[in-house]
């Protein structure tokens, strides 16, 4: 190999280099501020969880609304999850997510809803339960019509949002809206 | 000849133990589409075995179930929230109703049992298609 091509090759990696410090950097990955400020209580213990792929032995309660209780957990190995469980059985929660990417400024909204279909010849799905965790700077989520009405809206506090109760007929979708109202976000 | 009778018979015995020796339904198990790999749950998707969508999901037997359990990977891709492009619902169902919670994000493993639906008895556990292409292992425990 010559000393030019050396050089050149030498060259080529150093600008790839560059350029994938500047993305790091000066991109979304570093400048994603998205949080949740609300931290929990103390520690608990959790129990009554059979989850081979995600073992989690504690948790705090972020909040109680409806008689239901938000969990923010973490796996033994470290990786992040949120929960939602029945007030009458604290530190077991009945639902349990662990993934990455939540909260982001490009996923502000973690939604665990319950869904209801009756229908066997069409995928509609009403809301049964309307429940969540939600980012920093979001004030409510909207749940929308198919025409894009908007069916409910619930007030976000303390990084949660839970219904007392929902509306009939088929969900879309949900979005995101800060406390001036301005939809920042919606879901796929 | 009467050798090979008599093995006949020792083997009938064996697999009759072995078959008592079986767990119970206490602890009853569904994988999809085994236990120990991720298949693709797309539009037209199914198990054949008389789930609530006729396509477009994957269902367990009725039982009792403990909880449900769910592993998305990001394939064809995660975005940078590790959103995918495929949508799920994952629960269970019953004769009367499907009820789940929805999911499109990949790399992500999710659980719920049935009382957290406010469901009971005998179900089906159940992953349905909503939209794009998903990747998954799904698992009831009894």
């Amino acid at each position: 190999m010559s000393g030019r091509i050396r050089v050149a090759i030498a060259l080529l990696v150093l600008g790839v280099a560059a350029i994938a410090g500047v993305l790091v950097t000066r991109g979304d990955a570093s400048r994603d501020t998205a949080a949740l400020s609300n931290r929990g209580g103390p520690p608990i213990a959790i129990h009554g969880l059979r989850m081979k792929l995600a073992t989690i032995r504690t948790g705090t309660v972020l909040a109680r609304r409806n008689g239901r209780v938000f969990y923010r957990l973490r796996t033994v190995g470290g990786d992040p999850c949120f929960g939602v469980g029945f007030a009458t059985n604290v530190g077991s929660p009945g639902s349990v997510v662990c993934q990455r990417g939540f909260p982001r400024s490009g996923s502000p909204v973690l939604d665990l809803s319950v869904y209801e279909g009756t229908r066997h010849d069409a995928t509609e799905f009403s809301l049964f339960r309307a429940e969540g965790f939600a980012a920093d700077g979001v004030a409510a989520v909207q749940f929308f019509r198919q025409n894009g009405e908007v069916a409910l809206s619930v007030p976000v506090s303390g990084n949660v949002y839970s219904a007392a109760s929902v509306p009939k007929g088929p969900i879309a979708g949900y979005a995101a809206v800060d406390k001036d109202g301005k939809r920042i976000w919606r879901s796929p | 000849m009467k050798r090979i009778v008599l093995f006949v018979i020792a083997c009938a015995c064996v697999a009759a133990v072995a078959a008592l020796a079986r767990p119970t339904a206490a602890s009853a198990s569904w994988c999809w589409p085994s236990c120990s790999s991720y298949g693709y749950l797309g539009q037209w998707t199914s198990t054949h075995t008389g789930c609530w969508f006729s396509a477009g999901e994957v269902c367990s037997y009725y039982d009792s179930w403990f909880n449900l359990g769910m592993a998305k990977t990001c394939y064809p891709g995660c975005d940078w929230n590790f959103n995918t492009t495929g949508i799920v619902l994952y629960g269970f169902e019953n004769h009367d109703r499907i009820r789940g919670r929805f999911s499109g994000r990949g790399a992500v493993t999710l659980y719920v049992r049935p009382d957290e639906l406010s469901m009971g008895g005998l179900l089906r556990a159940q992953v349905t298609w909503y939209a794009g292409t998903n990747q998954i292992n799904a698992a009831a425990i009894g």
